[in-house]
């Protein structure tokens, strides 16, 4: 009796495991896609976990449409805390223990870089990592495609307008001592080099300064009438918040990571009316220059259905329309679109293909294009390169100062 | 039964034949480890290691000298930089590197020990805040050290071979920690660790009766940074990249909770914090895959805790978890293991 229930046993494992889908690729059955991503849920950068949200309440929608060539998107996201080491504990556990196809968005530099190196040499494929680090393109891997503009694209379209359109003469810059503000230095310091001109002063402010007092006082002495900022959303209020105080009153023009007016509008308590931002889209119609418009009655007729179909149906109750978690939406088209073009016979190195051949695909945010893989080149993986500018206005609507602007690449200089 | 007949008897590293042999056995377990369980759980299980050495030096520190200490995160971090600098920068072997960092750490430990002399209790307890928090700051300054953009590891290369995968980890984390282990527990059962717990008990009484204070305290110190530092130092190589943001004062507070839950002044305490709560820390996210009983939480989660319809439950539960093991175990899970051994020890009765 006994040895029959192991023969049995054996049988069923055999016939398991040579049957199925083994012809499949990883994460992909006959009726279902599984995408991982990671995002903080609880913890100092929860605020950032809105972009998970957004890529769920995304992937509900297309199924809810009949899904990807009769495949449904099966979305798994989990909390790593901005945690590295539960970053990584996740991706493994969801990597070996269900297999995904692909890896989408996923909040952070250090939790991304603590994964990095692990898919990309299971050549599983990464698309939209939700930062601007210089760290997914240097160097290009083949797997990782990125979506969100570098910040170095930000600095040059902000001094650019600063220069040209304000007719500024004496442009400051007050950054983040990381990756990110030393890509705003570089960027603006292209751009004036080549209008002849330098910044009148730098001044670096670290995550925890609270007193703003003296980058104020070094920028008042500047005498700058036009200044960058290169620092969190936090900071960026409470500069804003000092040099109201100290009578300097400069235009202020800060990065895409303050570009959500209503929430920027709050924490400065109405300071930010009159900053100019950049932006990465969510929703710019075509040739709208000097339109008001806001996120919360989005006019683009894609943002529109997202609102509708995907927001409305799908996320909870609490859950805030704004740039964050629309971003949820902009970081996962590109991977929507290479599926769909891919057809139904799916793998990753299809998957990758298409990706590849993604040229001036727009969604909701700027252009996005690819090409084949070149180890020398990053731009063959940096997907956008373009930003516009708005100004926030009183309620915290956006007025649209550009159309979409292409930025340059700077290769980094060790 | 177990009376100590005389001296040698109370050093011996191992009591009896019996825990030998099963001692024996955990080293045939944890050998096939890596071959019996998936790659995830062989992460895991390094993940935990390296908990289990911070937490085995902290409780030389809290457990047995009475001390405390809220900035061991920061002693984490120079292991973890100073690994990864020598490496890189001087070109050392990761065994020599990580040995200098460990050693850097614990020279920094015996800086912050000689305030301690003065300091007790809670200013005590700020004090070393401080020092994890300044760490962090100054290693965010230094462009060297990558400054607040981090830094990579290198390639780890041990004896000649290269480590890339989480099993070749395994058996390079493994046996650090038994050996680590072992001194810990050596060194508490000689004139060393008696000292560090007479002054624990009674610093006073102490010093009259010869024990040097200043020795001691600024030796627990510097040996407690020092486990620290080991382990930053392997810590920097599963995650491959560093940066001064992941050394906060979140990360001393656990180090601290995993040694009081899991019971201050003994051996198996703090192994057993270190695994549970490490263990609890990376796998609660799966609570809500239990069938039934995580349906059900997710909805409790998305009606009453969570503001955007994300089950944050874990969290909750990991609290709670904290909050009962010290209500009614004070000891900590130690007290549990006593409790376990009384009972078959006197069994039937």
């Amino acid at each position: 009796m006994k040895q029959s229930i192991w023969i049995i046993f054996l049988v069923m494992t055999i016939v398991a495991a040579t049957t199925g889908n083994g012809i499949c690729e990883e994460g992909v059955t006959d009726t279902e896609i599984h995408i991982g991503q990671w995002g903080p849920q609880t913890g100092p950068a929860a605020p950032w976990g809105a972009v998970a949200r957004g890529t769920d309440a995304y992937f509900k929608m297309i199924n809810a449409n009949g899904g990807i060539h009769g495949r449904k998107l099966v979305h798994h996201f989990f909390d790593d805390a901005y945690n590295p080491a539960k970053t990584k504990a996740g991706v493994k556990q969801l990597q070996e223990q269900i297999g995904m196809f692909a890896w989408v968005s996923g909040v952070g530099t250090a939790p991304g870089l603590a994964v990095k190196d692990y898919l990309m040499e299971r050549k599983i494929p990464w698309i939209g990592p939700s930062t601007g680090s210089r760290h997914w393109v240097e160097p290009p891997q083949k797997y990782l495609f990125n979506v969100y503009p570098l910040y170095l694209g930000d600095a040059q379209v902000l001094t650019d307008y600063a220069v040209n359109e304000l007719g500024k003469k004496k442009i400051a810059i007050a950054y983040q001592n990381d990756d990110y503000g030393k890509q705003g230095l570089e960027g603006a310091r292209f751009t004036l080099e080549k209008n002849g001109m330098e910044l009148v002063e730098t001044t670096p402010v670290a995550v925890t300064d609270t007193d703003m007092k003296p980058h104020i006082m070094k920028l008042k002495k500047s005498d700058a009438d036009a200044v960058l900022l290169f620092v969190t959303p936090g900071a960026v209020a409470r500069l804003i918040g000092t040099g109201k105080a100290m009578q300097f009153n400069p235009q202020w023009l800060s990065t895409t990571t303050c570009g959500d007016f209503p929430l920027m509008m709050s924490i400065t308590k109405g300071l930010y009316e009159g900053v100019i931002s950049a932006s990465f889209g969510m929703g710019k119609v075509e040739g709208n220059i000097g339109e008001v418009q806001g996120i919360i009655e989005p006019k683009l007729d894609l943002m529109k259905k997202y609102k509708e179909e995907a927001y409305a149906k799908f996320a909870a109750e609490d859950e805030r329309w704004g740039y964050t978690f629309c971003a949820g939406f902009g970081l996962a088209e590109p991977l929507v679109e290479a599926l769909r073009r891919c057809g139904r016979d799916l793998t990753r190195e299809k998957l990758v293909k298409e990706l590849e051949g993604l040229k001036n695909f727009r969604g909701i945010m700027g252009n996005i294009s690819y090409k084949p893989f070149d180890p020398e080149d990053p731009l063959c993986r940096l997907g956008q390169q373009e930003v516009y500018l708005q100004e926030c206005m009183a309620d915290g609507q956006s007025k649209i100062l550009t159309d979409w602007k292409e930025t340059e690449y700077i290769p980094k200089n060790e | 039964m177990e009376m100590k007949r005389d001296y040698y008897e109370d050093v011996e590293l191992f009591s009896s034949g019996v825990i030998i042999f099963w001692f024996a056995i955990l080293i045939g377990f944890l050998a096939l480890y890596p071959f019996v369980f998936k790659n995830y759980y062989v992460y895991v299980a390094n993940y935990i290691a390296i908990n289990i050495i911070v937490v085995v030096g902290l409780n030389l520190l809290v457990g047995y000298t009475g001390q405390i200490s809220l900035g061991h995160a920061g002693f984490f971090a120079v292991g973890a930089y100073g690994t990864i600098f020598l490496m890189s920068h001087a070109h050392l072997p990761f065994l020599a590197a990580l040995l200098i960092a460990a050693l850097i750490a614990a020279f920094l430990g015996f800086l912050l020990g000689l305030p301690a002399l003065r300091l007790e209790g809670p200013y005590l307890a700020i004090a070393t805040l401080g020092f994890g928090l300044t760490i962090t700051q100054v290693i965010g300054k230094i462009n060297l050290l990558g400054g607040r953009q981090g830094l990579h590891a290198p390639d780890l290369i041990v004896l000649g071979q290269p480590i890339d995968t989480d099993r070749g980890f395994y058996y390079l984390v493994i046996p650090i920690t038994l050996l680590l282990l072992l001194f810990a527990r050596n060194l508490t059962k000689t004139k060393v660790g008696r000292a560090f717990v007479a002054i624990r008990d009674a610093d006073i009484a102490a010093e009259t009766i010869g024990v040097n204070i200043l020795l001691y305290k600024t030796m627990a110190f510097a040996v407690s940074a020092f486990y620290a530092g080991v382990a930053g130092g392997l810590y920097a190589f599963v995650l491959r990249f560093i940066e001064p943001e992941l050394f906060n004062l979140f990360m001393s507070i656990m180090f601290l909770t995993m040694t009081v839950v899991g019971g201050l002044g003994s051996m198996m305490g703090p192994i057993a914090g270190a695994i549970l709560l490490s263990w609890l820390d990376l796998e609660l996210r799966n609570i809500l895959s239990i069938p039934y009983i995580g349906q059900w939480l997710q909805e409790l989660s998305k009606s009453y805790f969570s503001l955007t319809g994300v089950s944050n439950i874990q969290f909750i539960i990991f609290g709670l978890i904290l909050v009962f093991i010290i209500l009614f175990e004070p000891l900590g899970l130690y007290g549990i293991w006593i409790r376990t051994k009384k009972y078959w020890k006197t069994w039937p009765f």
